[in-house]
């Protein structure tokens, strides 16, 4: 696990953070959410020990962050490159020394990853021979290359192309599965919302917010409610007497209808139930959650209400 | 401080020797830089061949006639006729026409003209159908201005040849230094020095200006962050320093084993006549007067030179005391190189910043001619201890040959230099932290303060 405590850091005179304080639980796909310009590859630098704190701690399993920790992180930066005239083997080598791992170690591991994305036939090609997807992928095992206990992607998203997107996802997901931390730092809300277990909402360099993103999203819900049925629209609206407000409705099928309806009170699941299943014939209640990118501008409404 | 840091443990140095190693191998693998160190010093001996040739050019061999109406030198002028040079005589007047176009006088090459009056206005005409190479001028002057005196002699004295020769010898007044009464410290050896000093200064301007470009290059590649997860900006920027130190020994160690041996052959095997005193064969000189006339004779100074290069420099002493000047120097200038690279916005900010350390490299230039010319002048003393003018003038010094006494002073300019660039290289490292991971920003100085300040 590793905690953050109290972390503040300046800029000459502009404050990058201002006494950051949270956990990263172990074994997640922890999203560090905000902004451009909130502070999160500040936070993302300090983590990787690039940038020193003016003020506040890290620890990691317990104990203060060092090098040796570091070393056993795994770093995608935002600002991304690789050196353009070296061969692909010998950049993954050389980069998997730098994090400790022997000549022949960091060969054979890179020739594995190679294999594993099928391009092994690149070993012995120069970095400015290849496309920029090519080299995005090459970038991305750079960072996996030494077997990380913690991977930390600043914006993997960005700049990347939709296939090798899909690849960094379906990795993530395989670095969740065997148990390792992934720290996902993105601006990019649709993202969070498929791959993060738990996100930290950082804004001007605060923390406003850190929740699972499930609880995230349930606590600011608007209480609307998807819903699919067979019947008349006018029983419909009858059925939903003056509890319920419709938003939207269309026919989707024959006879077969999807609304979204909200709440104007504290109804629940179960009176959304009770009130339409002896008028209609339901296919589907579904309470509607907002998205990550939803409740990313209401908390940060909020806060920014709440500083005024 | 800044080395502690570095070497506190074997992780640091082990990033700074991989880093090292591959800014080694970066240039290992240019095609361009394998290509240099062949042709760098082969292109500086093609010159030096060009400079010795330039002097050879023109006829090697000569029939001279000498056209000597009066008799005056008996159909006499050397002991020993040598294979260069043959001379006829001729007593009767020949006229410039008839010389350059009649048949008979085609054979020879060049005429000289001894008139009557040479004695008293001691003025002697040759011409050549064809330049004589700079050896044969030289010889031909030579044996025609001893063949004169020994006439005077005969004439104006009642002294033999050897006897007025030896009366003939001017007073040779030999400046020496009051602490240096064997005249151990040479001025013509120094020059050796101040074009060693003036070949460090060369490998440090090309390999100083390539640590700056390589850090702009990560910052345009967008690497830096990359590697700045893994080792420490000191780390990194010690790696730089140390991987382009390792290339810039590997050129120097060529061209000066290339140069050497290149000489070596010169000397030897293409050149064993010209660089030798074969040209003076034939002439019978005391050894002074052989002195004498090297004084006054170019080639004799060459070759003075070439015996210098060859026979007189302590090398076993020389080169280790290159090497330790040569690393000091290189230690105090990359900070400097380091510091431009880092706080560049772009690659022509880099060009534009390294005018400053081109300045520098001007002055420890005058300082090693400062050196050679006044060596113990205050300026001089100053240049000792100044740590970017110091590895120069130490050269000059050492090759020069310096008492214990003083070679003590040159370490401690040297202890100094190195301790200058510990201090540089600390803030170059707090820069380097700062400046690697900014790009595209404009430069200024009110930024560079900033950066020395967190």
């Amino acid at each position: 696990m590793i905690e953050i405590h109290d972390i503040t850091k300046v800029f000459q005179e502009k404050i990058a953070l201002e006494k950051v304080t949270f956990d990263i639980p172990k074994g997640m796909v922890f999203g560090i959410i905000g902004p451009n310009g909130a502070g999160k590859t500040t936070l993302i630098r300090i983590l990787n020990q690039i940038l020193i704190p003016n003020d506040g701690f890290v620890k990691y399993n317990g104990t203060l962050l060092n090098e040796a920790h570091v070393r056993s992180f795994g770093y995608l930066p935002e600002e991304r490159g690789l050196y353009r005239e070296m061969r692909v083997m010998d950049q993954l080598v050389f980069l998997g020394e730098l994090r400790g791992l022997s000549r022949k170690e960091a060969g054979d591991k890179a020739m594995k990853w190679l294999q594993k994305f099928e391009v092994q036939d690149w070993a012995k090609k120069r970095i400015d021979s290849l496309s920029k997807g090519m080299a995005q992928k090459i970038q991305f095992i750079s960072s996996v290359l030494h077997d990380p206990e913690v991977i930390i992607l600043d914006e993997p998203l960005s700049g990347f192309d939709p296939l090798n997107i899909n690849l960094i996802l379906n990795e993530i997901e395989a670095f969740k599965n065997a148990g390792k931390s992934v720290i996902f730092s993105t601006h990019n809300m649709d993202s969070v919302d498929s791959i993060c277990d738990e996100v930290a909402l950082i804004h001007a360099g605060k923390l406003i917010a850190k929740d699972r993103v499930a609880n995230l999203r349930s606590q600011h819900k608007n209480g609307d409610f998807k819903i699919r049925f067979r019947g008349n629209v006018i029983a419909f609206a009858n059925a939903l007497w003056t509890s319920f407000e419709i938003i939207e409705s269309k026919e989707i099928g024959d006879d077969l209808r999807e609304a979204v309806i909200r709440r104007r009170g504290n109804e629940t699941f179960n009176d959304v139930y009770n009130q339409l299943s002896s008028a209609l014939e339901l296919t589907l209640i579904e309470e509607k959650l907002p998205g990550m990118q939803d409740v990313f501008v209401k908390v940060i409404q909020e806060h920014n209400q709440h500083e005024e | 401080m800044y080395l502690l840091k570095l070497f506190k443990n074997t992780t640091n140095m082990k990033n700074s020797l991989i880093i090292a190693r591959r800014e080694f191998m970066e240039r290992w693998n240019n095609r361009s830089f394998r290509f240099m160190l062949f042709l760098g010093p082969l292109l500086l001996l093609a010159v030096i061949y060009l400079l010795i040739i330039s002097g050879n050019q023109g006829k090697s061999n000569l029939n001279v006639l000498i056209v000597d109406p009066t008799g005056l030198f008996e159909e006499k002028i050397v002991s020993h006729p040598s294979e260069s040079i043959t001379y006829y005589f001729y007593q009767d007047y020949v006229e410039l026409e008839a010389f350059r176009d009649e048949k008979k006088f085609r054979t020879y090459d060049a005429m000289i003209e001894i008139n009557e009056k040479v004695l008293i206005n001691k003025k002697v005409f040759l011409f050549y159908r064809e330049t004589p190479n700079v050896q044969l001028k030289m010889k031909l002057k030579f044996e025609v201005e001893r063949r004169v005196e020994e006439v005077m002699i005969e004439q104006f004295t009642n002294l033999g040849i050897e006897d007025f020769r030896k009366i003939k010898q001017p007073l040779n007044v030999d400046f020496r230094d009051v602490n240096d009464p064997l005249n151990q410290s040479e001025n013509e050896i120094a020059w050796v020095g101040y074009s060693l000093g003036y070949l460090m200064i060369f490998f440090l301007g090309i390999f100083g200006t390539n640590i700056t470009r390589s850090i702009n290059r990560e910052k345009a590649n967008r690497v830096s962050e990359v590697i700045l997860a893994s080792a420490k900006a000191h780390e990194l920027m010690f790696g730089k320093i140390l991987g382009i130190l390792w290339a810039s020994l590997l050129q120097l160690f060529f061209w000066i084993f290339i140069i050497a041996l290149g000489l070596w052959v010169f000397e030897y095997f293409i050149f064993s006549e010209t660089l030798g005193l074969g040209h003076l064969e034939g002439v019978q000189v005391s050894d002074q007067g052989l002195s004498q006339f090297g004084q006054s004779n170019p080639m004799m100074n060459y070759n003075t030179q070439m015996d210098l290069f060859f026979h007189r420099i302590n090398y076993a002493f020389l080169i280790p005391n290159f090497m330790l000047f040569f690393l000091g120097t290189y230690w105090v200038y990359s900070s400097f190189f380091t510091v431009i690279g880092a706080m560049s916005g772009d690659e022509s900010d880099g060009q534009q910043f390294v005018i400053p350390i081109w300045i520098l490299f001007g002055v420890s230039i005058f300082a090693g001619y400062n050196a050679v010319q006044y060596p113990d002048a205050a300026l001089t003393q100053f240049f000792t201890f100044f740590p970017w003018t110091a590895g120069m003038v130490a050269m000059v010094k050492i090759t020069a040959g310096v008492t214990v006494v003083s070679y003590l002073f040159l370490l401690l300019s040297w202890l100094i230099m190195v301790l200058v660039g510990a201090v540089l290289l600390y803030f170059a490292g707090r820069i380097f932290k700062n400046g690697i991971l900014s790009f595209g920003h404009k430069l200024t100085f009110k930024l560079l303060l900033k950066w020395l300040k967190i």
